[in-house]
């Protein structure tokens, strides 16, 4: 809010300048209900798909079977409303195509958020699956290989030998002897890699694993940090997808959704139905933004005249 | 509302954050300093079971010599020299491990760093005959959604058309913005004018998105409270 303009004693403040002198708490409350009131009454927002989601899409949607998905999770728990949705339905879009699957972390809060996760997709999809083959075994179509360090020897090492660089798993399982190192040893096995984050970390992926080894990278940022990261996709391409918030995830999810009816129907669409609570609160900001600009013109002119 | 004591425990700290909104009070310091301890906590474990124990304390503990156990031996020597900071005679020690992190990550970094985020980037600002191959359609695409009144589907595709020029522009312009050797007269005036245009339309979109992103995180909190913890939305 603009300063308050001071008030005179004994004279009354005009709407406008009363307009100018609400308190926090009431802003933070009317923001609160914007959120609130469409968790309780919802209203359908079908995602329009925009260009570098849809980039991302195709490119796992047309990856070979024999090339596994990468995802590296790594964002903390204060930002998993926005990028926990991504995982999610990343994990979603490559069982349903059954790629094989890899997940990693490169920051140590990703572990349990990345474990939470992959469970619930697992569950989601083993549960539905008629005959064992149907089912998804870890080890042989999906592997949790948890958090390792330092940054720079995992993303060159992986380029190598993956199982030197996680001797173990996230379960303390020796990746060596699990059925699905034998087909994801290095980025040559790998046809894409998302990075998950709320940090800088997409670029260290591009900046090693892609810039070295080639491999092609995709993206689930922040929306605060959307702006930064549109000019390694927009025509250098050094991103080859790039889901920018939890509108991106819902983008995606509609993607998903359209594209496998059968494997996702009835699933929980995380981003998607939290996107009109999103909407109301941006018309709620909108509002508050022109009453107090208004308010401050309209205060400032009878000022002047004054 | 949930049985399970840990959404409760979640819910209340929730609460406690949330009430900072009116003022600072004690059930905020308290959720502000159990964060801090529980992830302290949380990373030392963490980094003990996936890389110390497994990385070193195993391979100690396997006693089979091999170039394995030697270098993760050796690693961990260099690491503890970290800790000589703390005894002052001793404490130029420190620099070893900073010399060959330094040394190697710098090396391997700049000139991986300056491909990637410098001389791609550059090249990602040149405008080509190849940016204006689509131009024709897109200005064609432009003029039939005028006339079915998609004025905002218009406006984008004449962006499309010509976003690299724009980009181009954009680029010289708010470096000249930044360039302070000389004063602002002749071609750099209106240059570094349109330069503070860009930064402003760069600020409102990192504002927008910034919105968009505080907003997510209220909104899963709430979800979170009335949802997981009250039982309120199905």
């Amino acid at each position: 809010m603009p300063d308050k303009p001071a008030a005179t004693p004994g004279t009354r403040l005009t709407f406008w300048e009363s307009m100018l002198r609400i308190p926090r708490q009431v802003v933070y409350l009317f923001i609160a209900l914007a959120v609130i009131v469409p968790l309780f009454a919802p209203f359908v927002i079908r995602p329009t798909p925009s260009e570098p989601v849809v980039s991302l899409y195709n490119v796992i949607d047309s990856m070979p079977l024999e090339r596994a998905l990468v995802l590296s999770v790594d964002y903390t728990p204060d930002i998993e409303p926005e990028l926990h949705p991504m995982t999610i339905v990343l994990l979603r879009h490559a069982f349903a195509r059954r790629l094989k699957v890899g997940v990693l972390c490169l920051q140590i809060p990703g572990i349990g958020l990345a474990d939470m996760a992959i469970n619930q997709v697992v569950e989601e999809f083993n549960s539905r699956a008629r005959t064992p083959q149907d089912s998804l075994r870890y080890g042989v179509d999906y592997i949790f290989w948890g958090f390792q360090t330092p940054l720079l020897t995992v993303l060159t090492g992986m380029g190598e030998d993956i199982t030197k660089v996680f001797p173990v798993d996230a379960n303390r399982t020796r990746t060596d002897s699990l059925p699905i190192s034998r087909e994801i040893r290095n980025y040559n096995n790998i046809g894409m890699v998302v990075s998950i984050a709320g940090s800088s970390l997409p670029l260290s992926w591009i900046t090693y694993a892609q810039t070295v080894f080639g491999v092609k990278i995709g993206t689930g940022i922040t929306a605060v940090s959307a702006a930064d990261f549109y000019p390694y996709y927009s025509k250098t391409r050094q991103f080859s997808g790039l889901l920018a918030g939890m509108k991106g995830a819902a983008e995606y999810e509609q993607l998903v959704a359209d594209g496998y009816p059968r494997s996702t129907a009835g699933l929980r669409r995380l981003a998607t139905e939290r996107m009109a609570s999103q909407t109301t609160a941006h018309a709620a900001i909108m509002l508050l933004i022109i009453i107090g600009n208004v308010a401050f013109f309209a205060t400032r002119k009878r000022k002047v005249k004054s | 509302m949930s049985h399970d004591p840990w959404v409760w425990v979640a819910a209340i700290l929730t609460l406690a954050v949330f009430s900072f909104l009116y003022r600072e009070n004690p059930f905020y310091r308290v959720a502000e300093h159990l964060v801090v301890g529980v992830a302290n906590g949380y990373f030392i474990t963490a980094e003990y079971h996936q890389i110390l124990k497994p990385g070193l304390i195993d391979l100690i503990a396997r006693g089979q010599l091999n170039i394995e156990l030697v270098l993760s031996v050796l690693g961990a020597l260099l690491g503890l020299l970290y800790v000589m900071r703390f005894f002052p005679k001793a404490s130029w020690l420190v620099r070893i491990p900073i010399a060959i992190t330094l040394g190697y990550g710098s090396g391997y970094a700049i000139p991986r760093g300056m491909d990637a985020s410098v001389l791609r980037q550059v090249g990602g600002t040149l405008v080509t005959p190849s940016d204006f191959t689509h131009f024709p359609a897109l200005m064609a695409q432009a003029g039939q959604q005028l006339a079915h009144w998609r004025i905002d589907q218009a406006l984008l595709s004449v962006l499309n058309a010509f976003g690299q020029p724009i980009i181009m522009l954009g680029a010289i312009a708010t470096v000249a913005y930044f360039y302070f050797s000389s004063e602002r007269k002749g071609i750099l005036k209106p240059l570094s004018t349109a330069g503070i245009v860009f930064i402003m339309l760069g600020f409102g979109a990192s504002f927008g998105y910034t919105v968009m992103a505080r907003i997510s995180l209220l909104i899963g909190r709430f979800q979170f409270l009335f949802r997981d913890w009250l039982g309120l939305i199905h």
